[in-house]
């Protein structure tokens, strides 16, 4: 009896173990549910930071299933990455609320590491925001929150708003902490140091004096309070550019990017590239100050010299308008190395050109040229990113025989060699603009852990052809009709609609 | 004209003509504000209480899941039919038990997966049936909720302005600010591009006629996502204009005829009407 006992429990004890080893191996291997890969990423609701590695590109339609039926153009996009939680993300492009006109200004939220995404309106600014970017740093360790934004309101006075989330998944508002008029494109970059959120916003500060506009408002204490800091030491042509931009290492170091303006005629833009530093996180009585140009030993060290930038206001690259693109990255483990991008006139054939060049001493000097394959004809809305690993990512979006094509390049070496991944190709020529920008004054890209996560805009036809890497919709799509619909079969027309993608880092 | 719609203006009639033969439980709300206040109104069955319809919407005792009967107004974007659930965040949560039917005045809250939204107000359907009918005929209920509707816009927007014109444009002009205003004139990808545009006017509904017999009425032209839905205005373009005093251009006066008057501005997407509008202005301006 005892050995038929033993024996079942033995049975027992087995069956139990091939049951559980089964269902581990059967989940290991089980097809994506998204369609498009799976990550290893957490469900939603989990906070722990431990994620594992993506192992392909994953690209998604941020428009929520609910709003199948809507047409927007929503443009010029962005995106916030929850540093204790990358399950956490914040987009935003120019999407009005859906449901009121006196509503609040939505922005798009991901608890599940960007396979799905809901609108929530929380923004300080009604109906649809005129420009917003925004960083989650979570120095607060709010576990849904610490969104930091910069807003502009569509308003017959255009007014910047820098505001908090404490939690991005409520219908709560976001709490205002400053607010000013007179200023252009705030452009936030924000780290999470000795538990604050210090937050960088880089913006075209009219206010300022003598037209030393390039400015950043530094707050080392999650924004209840901001100092604003020009930038520009030199002459300009009673303004700089309206590209601002801040980028921040652990380290404390912060530089910041702008165009010098020395020149304006209407329509080009005689322009300087400049960067300046501060080892200090911006806390000293005279931050960005620490690098000076040996030309005129004035503070902000000058990349390139008095390029010509074109300025359009009006439908001029395809249909999107140009003028004033600009992106700058910190290594994160190694400050020392900065890379710099932006867009001038270039070639003489060319609308617009993109140039990435890179300083390895902190920026005293820089690259004489551009980065091998980094002069990109006729593309705009660059972005840069350096990984923990030192790769540096180089979004961007290229008009090429009537499509707009997007690019993500890698590089580990300098741009000598490069992985060059498209993410998307679409027609250029619809839908028609609604009004500009047509896919945005800018769009984004950061690294997190190992991947390159960013956002962009583009034509939603839902043509897989359209998307070489993949692509899931949350709207509702007919693939083999390749039309948009409602959710109840209607037709919907194609629009412009912001897309989350994440691409793992190459070694 | 659909079930929906019908279905939707025998409630509103109701609502609008007959409040308390129909017993409506809207709180101290007028209902004609309310439904205009609403975005999305449904009518559906009340099938969880203290849960949610999708996982991105937090859930509290005051969410309660809506399974939707019909759809009786909504925008266009949102997708959203019978059968759909519905994540309702209500003001009393021990009004509702599993099973009720009822019509929700709601707003739009949160959209994902499914849509959640949250309670203006509510009104059980008696006997579980579909909500009564309306004393009217549905069509012209709802016609006349929305022109009440439009019509208190309307109102808000006479209000708001400093004068309100007939007139035609005799010409328009790209407007520079003048050097001595140009210290606050900044280029950005917002800037405004100004017009001026002259009006010739051909009789005041609101306001104090300015000397003369025209102004100056500036515009955006551009078509920056500040500005796209503001008036585009051309050459004999005639209408009524709602206009403010210019205080964005830069420059509060306009050079017309060799004098400096004040310039106005007209900046809203209904700032302007169709002279078609002329008697329905006038009849509101008596109000």
């Amino acid at each position: 009896m005892k050995a038929l006992t033993a024996f079942w429990m033995r049975l027992l004890a087995f069956t139990l173990f091939v049951l559980i080893a089964g269902t581990l191996l059967i989940e290991k291997q089980s097809p994506p549910k998204t369609g498009i890969g799976a990550d290893g990423l957490q469900s939603a609701g989990t906070l722990s930071p431990v994620y594992a590695s993506p192992t392909q590109v994953k690209l998604v339609d941020v428009i929520p299933a609910s709003l199948s039926g809507e047409t927007n153009q929503d443009s010029e996009p962005f995106l916030a990455v929850q540093t204790a939680n990358p399950q956490v993300m914040v987009a935003s492009a120019f999407t009005p609320n859906p449901v009121s006109s006196s509503s609040n200004a939505p922005v798009y939220v991901s608890q599940d590491g960007g396979n799905s995404w809901v609108l929530n309106a929380i923004t300080p600014v009604p109906r649809m925001t005129c420009d917003i970017t925004h960083a989650m740093p979570t120095g607060e360790n709010h576990p849904r929150g610490d969104l930091h934004a910069g807003t502009l309101a569509c308003a017959a006075s255009i007014t910047l708003d820098e505001s908090e989330s404490n939690d991005v998944s409520s219908s709560a508002v976001m709490n205002v902490q400053s607010t000013r008029s007179n200023v252009d494109q705030p452009f936030v970059r924000a780290l999470a140091i000795s538990k604050s959120d210090h937050i960088y916003i880089g913006v075209n500060d009219f206010n300022q004096p003598n037209g030393h506009t390039a400015t950043v408002d530094v707050s080392v204490d999650g924004g209840v309070t901001y100092k604003s800091f020009s930038i520009e030491a030199r002459k300009t042509a009673g303004q700089d550019g309206p590209s601002v931009r801040p980028a921040v290492a652990p380290d404390n170091t912060v530089y910041a990017a702008f165009f010098g303006w020395r020149k304006f005629n209407g329509t080009t833009a005689t322009s300087d590239v400049v960067v300046v530093r501060d080892d200090a996180g911006g806390t000293g009585p005279n931050p960005f100050q620490a690098l000076r140009d040996p030309s005129d030993k004035l503070p902000g060290r000058i990349v390139v010299k008095g390029t010509s930038i074109p300025w359009s206001n009006a439908p001029t690259l395809g249909q999107e308008r140009i003028g004033s693109t600009l992106s700058i990255a910190v290594d994160p483990n190694n400050s020392s190395t900065v890379y710099v991008g932006w867009a001038d006139h270039g070639r003489k054939s060319d609308i617009y050109t993109l140039h990435v060049r890179r300083s390895t001493d902190r920026g005293l000097t820089w690259s004489k040229a551009d980065l091998p394959q980094t002069t990109i004809s006729n593309a705009t809305n660059i972005a840069l990113a350096v990984a923990n690993n030192g790769v540096v990512g180089f979004l961007y979006q290229q008009l090429s025989a009537g499509r707009w094509v997007t690019h993500v390049a890698q590089s580990h070496d300098g741009f000598a060699s490069v992985q060059n991944l498209i993410l998307a190709n679409v027609p250029a020529d619809t839908p028609r603009q609604q009004f500009l920008p047509y896919l945005g004054d800018y769009d984004y890209l950061l690294s997190v852990g190992n991947e390159f996560r960013g956002v962009f805009c583009a034509n939603n036809s839902p043509d897989r052809a359209n998307f070489p890497q993949g692509v899931t919709y949350q709207r509702a799509v007919d693939f083999s009709a390749k039309t948009l619909t409602d959710g109840s079969g209607n037709p919907v027309t194609v629009s412009i609609d912001p897309f989350y993608f994440s691409v793992p880092v190459i070694p | 004209m659909n079930s929906s719609l019908s279905f939707l203006a025998g409630i509103l009639s109701t609502a609008l003509l007959a409040p308390s033969v129909a017993g409506f439980q809207l709180g101290q709300n007028n209902p004609a504000a309310l439904a205009k206040q609403s975005s999305i109104i449904f009518s559906g069955t009340v099938s969880e209480l203290g849960a949610v319809s999708f996982v991105d919407v937090p859930q509290s005792p005051q969410t309660i899941v809506v399974r939707v009967d019909s759809v009786l107004k909504k925008p266009p974007a949102v997708s959203l039919k019978k059968g759909d659930k519905v994540t309702v965040e209500v003001k009393d949560p021990s009004a509702f038990q599993p099973g009720a039917q009822a019509t929700f005045y709601t707003e739009g809250w949160i959209f994902g997966s499914g849509v959640a939204v949250k309670e203006l107000g509510h009104e059980f359907n008696p006997g579980g049936a579909a909500p009564a009918e309306g004393v009217r005929t549905g069509e012209a209920a709802l016609g006349q909720m929305q022109k009440q509707i439009s019509d208190q816009d309307l109102q808000n927007r006479i209000a708001s302005s400093d004068l309100v014109v007939i007139g035609r444009i005799t010409d328009v002009h790209r407007w520079t600010i003048p050097k001595s205003a140009a210290a606050r004139y900044h280029i950005s990808e917002h800037s405004a591009d100004w017009h001026e545009a002259v009006l010739q006017i051909k009789s005041i509904l609101k306001g104090t006629k300015p000397k003369g017999n025209k102004m100056a009425v500036r515009f955006p032209l551009s078509t920056d996502v500040a500005w796209v839905n503001s008036p585009k205005f051309q050459k004999q373009q005639q209408g009524i204009f709602f206009l403010k005093k210019d205080q964005v251009s830069g420059d509060p006066k306009a050079s017309l005829g060799g004098y400096q008057v004040d310039a106005y501005t007209c900046l809203k997407p209904d700032d302007w009407l169709p002279l078609s509008d002329e008697a329905r202005v006038r009849s509101l301006l008596k109000n």
